[in-house]
This record gives structure tokens, C-alpha cells and sequence, in this order.
């Protein structure tokens, strides 16, 4: 287990990583008085990398991700200094400007009065790029659903719209947070095979915040864990498991061991995984 | 737009409609039977009872003063329809314009909002007058007190739907840097939609009200005016025949608001129990 001082240390020489996180803190005001959401919050996304942050509800994985999305702006305790993060090298606000972010959250967020068909294009007509939208239906598995409106698919076909939709400008990093975490189980296990494959195929930088360790632990190359309140990352995980994966490898060892890492440091044994 | 999701096959589509006609039927006949027994009642009453016709005529006398000069109550429902529907508009393009300000802008809501609830304070019968000192008569200021009355509503309706959009679907529009003008028409407007409509069901037997009271002020054309000279003739049987046209006046001008709500809004979850 690497020490969190220095997550993504290996990548310093290399092109700038696709998410570089130091020294994030945030407040939040509130009338009962100030809640720290973060408190020196650090990671790195490499080029072309899947990595996934694990933390319990309301530790701050959220804001970790809005902040480096750009709709939110840091708020450091007083006096500290200026925390750093940057995409490819620049500003949220720039990535944001360029186009960069694909975003799929726990909600899919789709407008009702939308056809599937419509809802993709409309990211990539607002990102002002062209977009083989019949193909991004085909390769997420909704194409015969690309005339229907939200409000006849299933929670799990509506997440697919949204990843189609988050892939539609063609995003050099994909913020997704918890993109699961409101399916049933069943399409919860089918859609992340499903992404996993539709991953391994395009290689494009992840960031992924689950509280799932199973699936952090099945899906990234890395996995970053968050503790509770103010939400610092406590540790960084190197998953060395071969790809491409499969759900068969939950069961071996390997899994079983980096299941158990992550748990540990999550400092809550036996938690569900 | 609200076609094309359906699934395409004609027989189940018209097994559908003929079991939606069977429904509406079933539906239609309690209040149907229930409103026949009352005419009939009344008729009989009336008749039996020596009640004396300028009290209350006899649905029959009724329906003979509406079949009598038919022309006369359709130009004066018209009249009040326009200066109802009018207003209506008038009102909504004001109301919606203001919203979108408000809903941008924390100050400006603070600034118009105590001014708004002001005018909706104030009974616009009192102002009236002023009105006509200052318009003359005709459709203006009948169109004037119909939306001064249904503005406020969809004031507030409109500001709650512009502001009650999917954070998620914000998010992700803010994420492609999308500007406030392209969030406005994409999200907020289509969201503010089912929260007008809300409104414009409050409004329209507003506006209706508004028109007629105007009208009774102005003794200037429309339903209003058939009233007050059928009133100086104590003649209860126009009385009644303006009545019965003025709730089917309403009945039309809702079922119109519904039937453009079911297809404006078919993506909305409330469009199923008008």
C-alpha cells in the first residue's frame, strides 16, 4: 500500500495526468456553522487510466468530483494555501470551457421531454461537435430504444442514455459518481461488466466514485480511499489485476486480497462489499 | 412530438381507443344522469309548484330564450372570450417574462416580488374606473382586468417551475458549459412547463370572471352587459341562458387548456389524471 502523501508520484515525469488533485480542502457554510467536506484531499488520474475513489456515504467524494468538474469552487479552510487541481495540465474552468469532462452521475439527469436519440445529441450539439449518435446507442445496448422518452426505460437503460450521452463529445475524462449506485443489483452486475468491456476498448482516463469496494476493486487500476468527515484520502491501491476482466474473477484470490486491502483501510471490517 | 413514442401497432392502438371510449362513457353517464334528473325536477317543480317565472323559469323557458336569439348570446360570448383569452395571454407573456427574471436573480426577485404581491392585493374592481379614464372602453380594459387577475399566479408558478429543474440535468449542462441562455431554454423553460399549465387552470376561470365583472362595469358589450340588461328587464330566463352559456364558455375554454396540456406535456407525469 503506497503512502497517500504522494498519489500518482510515478506519473510526475510523464504528459500531465488527466486529474491532479493536492491539497484540496472545502467548506461548507451553514448556519449551524462550517462543515469541512475535505481536508487535504489528494489523488491523480493518469492518462488513459481507470481509477476509482471508494469512501461511506458523505464523506465528500461528491464535492471531490463537482470541484474537478468545474461546477464547484474549492473553499479552503482560512489560511491555508491554495489547493491544486488540474486537468491535463489546467483549470476546471478551462477543461470545462474545452469541452474535456463527460459526466454521469447517480441521477441520469436526462430531460423527459426528450427522446433517447435526442438526449445524446443534445450534449454533443451544445459541446458544438458532431456525434455518430446511432453508434454511441448501439455500443451502450439501447439502439432499438433511441425514439423512446426516459420515462419507458428502466432505471438501468436510463443510465446507459446518460453514458452514451457523457461519450457523445468524445471526453478526454470520464467523471462519473456512483453511476450504479441507484440500480438494482441485478442491472447493477450487468451494467458493470458492460462498462467494464466498453472501458478496456477505449482506454479513456476514469475517474470513478463508488462505495462499493467490489466493484472499485473489479473495474479500476487504482483505487483511492476516502475517510469520513472532513474527507481526506487515507490510502492508494495499485490493482494489479490482469485485463481484460471478468466477473469470474471476483471469486480468486487476488480479488478476494485487494477486497480485503481496500476494507481495511476503509477501517470498517466486514462492511458489505 | 407525443405520437411518435408509441409503440406502432394499429389494432391494440384502436383496441385502446375503443376501450378509452367504453371508459369515458362509463365515466360520463353518473354526472350525466344525475344533472337530467335535476332539470327534470326543476321543470317539474316549476310547473307544478305555480312558482312564479320571474323567480325562476323553467329550464324549458330556458332553453327556449338561448334557442330564441342565438346570435345574440354567441357575439356576446365572444367578446367575452376575447377579452378573457386576451388577458389571459397578456398576463402570461408578462408573467413569464418577469419570472425568468426573477429566477435569475435573487435582487430583482427581492425588488418585483413585494410590487407583485402588491398588485394582486389590490381589488382590480376598485381600478376599474381608472381604467376607463384612461383606455376608454372597447376590449382594452377588459383584456387589462382579466390579466391584472391571473398575473400574479402564474407569476409565482412560473418562478417555482423555472427554478425547479433536475440538478442532475443542470449539472450535466454546466459541465458542457452551456450558457445561461441555452440552460434557460433547454432545461428551465421545458421544466416551468408543467407549473404553468397549473397556473393557467387556476387562471382561465379567473380570466372569464375578470372579463365579465368588466364588462358589468363598463356595460360595454359581451356576456357582462346581456346580463345587466336582462337583469334591468327582470328577464330571469336570459339570466339563466347566460349562466348556462358562460359554464359551457368555461367548459371550453378548460377542456382547450387540457387537450393542449395532454399534448404539450405527454413527457410529464401528471398529464395521466386530468
Amino acid at each position: 500500500m503506497a503512502p497517500a502523501t504522494a498519489p500518482g508520484a510515478a506519473l510526475a515525469d510523464a504528459s500531465p495526468p488527466a486529474l491532479l488533485v493536492r491539497g484540496l480542502s472545502h467548506l461548507y457554510r451553514s448556519p449551524a456553522g462550517d462543515v469541512a467536506a475535505l481536508d487535504s484531499a489528494a489523488l491523480a488520474v493518469g492518462a488513459g487510466e481507470f481509477v476509482a475513489l471508494v469512501g461511506p456515504s458523505g464523506c465528500g467524494k461528491t464535492t471531490l468530483l463537482r470541484i474537478a468538474a468545474g461546477l464547484l469552487a474549492p473553499r479552503p479552510q482560512p489560511g491555508d494555501a491554495a489547493p491544486t487541481v488540474e486537468l491535463f495540465g489546467a483549470s476546471p474552468d478551462a477543461a470545462r470551457r474545452g469541452r474535456w469532462i463527460g459526466l454521469v452521475a447517480q441521477e441520469p439527469g436526462l430531460l423527459p421531454w426528450l427522446t433517447v436519440e435526442r438526449n445524446v445529441r443534445l450534449a454533443a450539439e451544445l459541446a458544438g461537435v458532431r456525434a455518430d449518435v446511432p453508434a454511441l446507442l448501439e455500443r451502450v445496448g439501447i439502439a432499438e430504444f433511441a425514439l423512446h422518452h426516459p420515462a419507458e426505460l428502466s432505471g438501468g437503460m436510463r443510465q446507459r442514455v446518460a453514458l452514451a450521452r457523457a461519450l457523445a463529445h468524445a471526453p478526454r475524462l470520464l467523471l462519473m459518481d456512483e453511476p450504479l449506485g441507484a440500480l438494482d443489483e441485478l442491472s447493477r452486475e450487468a451494467l458493470r461488466l458492460e462498462l467494464l468491456a466498453l472501458w478496456e476498448r477505449d482506454r479513456v482516463s476514469v475517474l470513478f466514485v463508488t462505495h462499493s469496494i467490489r466493484e472499485a476493486v473489479l473495474l479500476a487500476d487504482r483505487v483511492f480511499v476516502m475517510g469520513e468527515r472532513p474527507g481526506r484520502v487515507l490510502a492508494e491501491l495499485d490493482v494489479a489485476l490482469p485485463r481484460p476482466r471478468g466477473e469470474e474473477l471476483v471469486a480468486t484470490p487476488a480479488f478476494v486480497g485487494l477486497e480485503s486491502e481496500v476494507r481495511a483501510a476503509l477501517g470498517r471490517r466486514g462492511a458489505p462489499a | 412530438m407525443s405520437g411518435e413514442h408509441r409503440p406502432a401497432d394499429p389494432s391494440a392502438a384502436r383496441a385502446r381507443r375503443l376501450s378509452d371510449a367504453a371508459a369515458l362513457v362509463t365515466a360520463a353517464a353518473p354526472p350525466v344522469l344525475a344533472l337530467a334528473v335535476l332539470v327534470a325536477v326543476w321543470e317539474a317543480w316549476v310547473r307544478l309548484g305555480q312558482v312564479r317565472e320571474y323567480l325562476l323559469p323553467p329550464p324549458s323557458a330556458v332553453g327556449a330564450a338561448l334557442v330564441d336569439e342565438p346570435g345574440r348570446y354567441a357575439t356576446a360570448a365572444a367578446e367575452t372570450a376575447a377579452a378573457a383569452a386576451g388577458g389571459l395571454v397578456l398576463a402570461t407573456v408578462a408573467a413569464m417574462l418577469l419570472a425568468v427574471a426573477m429566477a435569475h436573480s435573487r435582487a430583482v426577485e427581492r425588488a418585483l416580488y413585494p410590487p407583485a404581491l402588491l398588485l394582486k392585493l389590490t381589488p382590480i374592481v376598485a381600478v376599474y374606473p381608472l381604467f376607463t379614464i384612461w383606455f376608454g372602453f372597447g376590449l382594452w380594459p377588459k383584456m387589462l382586468v382579466a390579466a391584472l387577475i391571473t398575473f400574479f399566479p402564474t407569476l409565482v408558478n412560473a418562478v417555482v417551475g423555472l427554478r425547479s429543474v433536475d440538478p442532475a440535468a443542470l449539472d450535466l449542462l454546466r459541465s458542457l458549459d452551456a450558457s445561461p441562455p441555452q440552460i434557460l431554454m433547454r432545461l428551465r423553460l421545458p421544466s416551468a412547463l408543467p407549473y404553468l399549465f397549473a397556473a393557467l387552470r387556476i387562471s382561465v376561470p379567473l380570466a372569464l370572471i375578470g372579463a365579465v365583472v368588466a364588462e358589468f362595469l363598463s356595460g360595454d358589450g359581451g356576456m357582462g352587459q346581456l346580463i345587466l340588461i336582462a337583469n334591468g328587464d327582470l328577464d330571469t330566463a336570459t339570466l339563466f341562458a347566460a349562466v348556462v352559456v358562460l359554464v359551457a364558455l368555461g367548459v371550453l375554454l378548460t377542456g382547450l387548456l387540457a387537450y393542449s396540456e395532454r399534448r404539450v406535456l405527454f413527457w410529464h407525469a401528471s398529464t395521466g389524471d386530468m
